[in-house]
């Protein structure tokens, strides 16, 4: 099959292609769903649909099955997503462990493990924190000693994002106890349907299990499965993503949430109270110039450059934004914020309340935003440790 | 430190910026706000002088009429960079709104005078035709024969006691109309203002020949229209320059002063807020830059409401973090010797200038939710 140069497409055709195929194949009923991180069987019509059109990988290279998008595109292929409201799919091999592979893999694991990302034969999930290591990750402790041609792997992962429909999770463990931790981590693939691994699904505060705990018991792992060198894990987690660090900063959950409080006032009056109409376009201006502000870094990325670590105030702004705005629906709800269901709101009913609780997660996750805080503090500001 | 990410092909805005750094080498914004204050005159001649040597108080003017031709991103520099180096002569209102009203006005004798004197420094040409509430003036205009006659009342006028002509927005009969009237023939009443200079009341009951109209009818509203649209995004710029300087002054700062035994910046505490600033002064310049590109792409609604908003964001910064940063200067922040409260007092003014944050951003949601 001839393959298309997506970049060379001029922006606005590509933008017309992708959405117009997205908006006929995408189904109705997987638009706009409640669920931020659905699993994989509810969504794997719309995953296998993808894959036969060839886009579920959108920066992949083609040798490898992907779109092969530059940066630009990328942009454009996530921002028609979000607007259309397909519904996120486990992408952690698509955004994770492909890029890793791609990187850092031998020629045996890219050609072993790429191919079953596409057919969603592998379903993975990210093993990184721990109990005792959360914001301070390179404290992790899950043991993998080795025995000849395999380790034995010992501890406990959590937080683990759709662990529970996934069947194979790649890990960080401590291979050398050394005095700088940093060191001694290293990065292993691990089959989930190997004996002494367990799962057990935590519900969050909108009463779902998007994540897990995940407990590791003389798991055996082959030696083979190690990505990179061992020992040297800990700069392959941190490279791993490049320029979509961008999309943590994007401004699509906000931007559905403004969308839908704006629906829910206009249904209520509120736009009649002066008090209201303050705080609204104090969250409209808001909403609109983190737009401005991700612009700047996305033209950076189309001429080719590289994010710097000052991306992360987008991270900090689009998610404190997005718990501003759910507050305010809140607000507006009145009395009727006691309700753990959707508001009524003319036509249709207005998800206030999930909304609300799902904007306290993306300040924590990707690097809380306390973290983000102390890494811009040196990496921009230079301010001593 | 944050600052407007343009384009910048032939590098225009990069010599800009540096004409500018160098101008302040001259002539150091805080030393000579400080002797304009002590002064009580509302404008340092010999800054304006050599501001207008530098070409910047002809900047948007075409060149025909001896300006430099030059648009609005260069502007945003240009007035970014002031702001930066807290030159606080009124460019905004003497050279930004006179110069977008004379530059975009009919051809004619007057327009010509005033353009090329504004251009070369000759004349200082102040727009006359605020209330002090911000809304338009009270300006009426009679005609006997070629004649002209002004009566009525203005404020917040710039350099009024300096300036040698006025720029009038007035009412014939209900006609709108712009007429250039001499500064000797009003009279000024100034009161001093928080950045160290002065803002007149202007009383004109005043006799000029009516070809002295600049323009007139559906016309003039227009001119103001843009020309407002050109000051707030140069006001936004410059407030942007404000806020980064002083961010990039308090970290020096906190770098320096040592308490506990340490630098006082190596305390999480501070060094959240001062990542709380720099978002602030980062956000502002993204506003800007995206107000000043869509400004030079075509001046039409979208455009609007992008000065509306970056006007809105740079002046919430800009007072933002001066008011942080004198928090984190401690008591020396409070001293009139530090600079840095020099900086907020602008940012104060300057915020207030053609509209503050909240008054701009309803008028977004209005102009948005209209369509």
């Amino acid at each position: 099959m001839m393959q298309q140069d997506w970049n060379a497409l001029p922006d606005d055709e590509f933008r017309r292609i992708f959405r117009d195929w997205v908006d006929e194949n995408c189904p109705q009923h997987l638009r706009f769903m409640r669920k931020q991180r659905p699993l994989f069987d509810e969504v794997a019509e719309w995953y296998h649909a993808l894959a036969r059109k060839g886009w579920l990988s959108p920066v992949w290279p083609q040798e490898w099955g992907g779109m092969g998008l530059n940066p630009a595109k990328h942009i454009i292929y996530v921002e028609e997503w979000a607007r259309l409201g397909c519904p996120r799919i486990p992408d952690h091999g698509i955004g994770l462990v492909g890029p890793l592979l791609l990187r850092y893999g031998t020629e045996e694991q890219k050609a072993h493990y790429l191919p079953k990302i596409l057919t969603g034969e592998h379903v993975w999930c990210q093993g990184y924190s721990e109990p005792g290591s959360g914001s301070d990750l390179a404290s992790l402790r899950t043991s993998a000693v080795r025995e000849g041609d395999e380790f034995i792997v010992n501890g406990q992962k959590i937080w683990t994002t759709l662990a529970h429909c996934a069947n194979w999770i790649f890990l960080l463990v401590r291979t050398t106890k050394s005095e700088k931790k940093q060191n001694g981590i290293t990065v292993l693939l691990v089959d989930m349907t190997s004996p002494g691994v367990v799962v057990r699904p935590i519900p969050n505060l909108r009463e779902e299990a998007d994540f897990c705990e995940v407990f590791f018991d003389n798991v055996r792992v082959p030696v083979k499965n190690v990505v990179g060198a061992i020992d040297q894990g800990w700069t392959l987690a941190k490279a791993v993503l490049g320029h979509e660090r961008i999309f943590l900063g994007a401004p699509s959950r906000p931007d559905y949430a403004l969308a839908r409080l704006e629906k829910l006032a206009e249904a209520r009056g509120a736009f009649n109270d002066p008090a209201f109409r303050s705080r609204f376009a104090k969250l409209r201006l808001d909403l609109y110039d983190l737009s401005s502000a991700f612009e700047r870094f996305a033209r950076e990325l189309r001429k080719g450059g590289d994010l710097s670590a000052d991306v992360s105030v987008l991270k900090l702004f689009t998610t404190e934004l997005y718990q501003r705005i759910t507050e305010e629906m809140l607000d507006v709800a009145g009395e009727e914020a006691r309700f753990a269901d959707d508001l009524p709101a003319g036509a249709i009913d207005i998800d206030a309340m999930n909304l609300f609780l799902d904007a306290r997660a993306p300040a924590i996750f990707g690097g809380s935003n306390e973290i983000q805080r102390n890494i811009l503090a040196k990496a921009v500001l230079g301010l001593p440790g | 430190m944050p600052q407007t990410q343009f384009e910048d092909e032939d590098g225009t805005l990069a010599m800009l910026r540096d004409s500018v750094a160098a101008f302040a080498e001259r002539f150091p914004g805080a030393e000579r706000l400080r002797s304009r204050r002590a002064s009580n005159h509302d404008l340092d001649r010999e800054v304006w002088a050599a501001m207008a040597e530098a070409g910047w108080t002809g900047l948007l003017l075409p060149e025909d009429l001896g300006g430099a031709g030059l648009g609005c991103r260069e502007q945003a520099v240009l007035s970014e960079s002031l702001g930066r180096a807290l030159i606080s002569e009124p460019l905004v209102q003497l050279a930004v709104l006179s110069g977008a009203l004379l530059a975009d006005a009919p051809a004619g004798a007057e327009r010509s005078r005033l353009a090329q004197g504004l251009a070369d420094g000759s004349l200082i040409v102040s727009p006359v035709w605020q209330d002090l509430d911000g809304t338009e003036a009270d300006m009426v205009v009679t005609q006997t024969g070629d004649q002209l006659r002004l009566t009525g009342k203005a404020q917040l006028v710039s350099a009024a006691a300096s300036a040698s002509d006025f720029l009038v927005r007035a009412a014939l009969k209900g006609e709108p109309l712009l007429v250039s009237v001499p500064a000797a023939g009003a009279s000024v009443a100034q009161r001093p203002t928080v950045d160290g200079a002065a803002l007149g009341s202007v009383t004109l009951d005043t006799l000029v020949p009516a070809a002295n109209v600049i323009a007139r009818g559906e016309r003039v509203a227009a001119l103001f229209d843009r020309a407002v649209e050109l000051a707030r995004l140069a006001l936004a710029a410059e407030l942007a320059g404000l806020a980064s300087r002083a961010l990039e002054i308090t970290v020096d700062y906190t770098k320096q002063r040592v308490q506990f035994g340490k630098p006082i910046a190596s305390f999480q505490a501070l060094q959240h807020r001062m990542v709380d600033m720099w978002g602030e002064a980062e956000f502002a310049c993204c506003a800007v830059v995206n107000a000043a590109d869509a400004l030079a792409e075509a001046p039409d609604r979208a455009a609007s409401l992008a000065v509306l908003a970056a006007k809105a964001r740079a002046g919430d910064a800009a007072t933002s973090v001066t008011r942080k940063a004198i928090q984190l200067h401690g008591a020396m922040g409070f001293t009139d010797e530090c600079d840095i409260g020099l900086y907020m007092k602008r940012a104060v003014a300057l915020n207030a200038t053609l509209g503050n944050p909240e008054s701009l951003r309803l008028h977004f949601l209005a102009l948005e939710r209209a369509a």
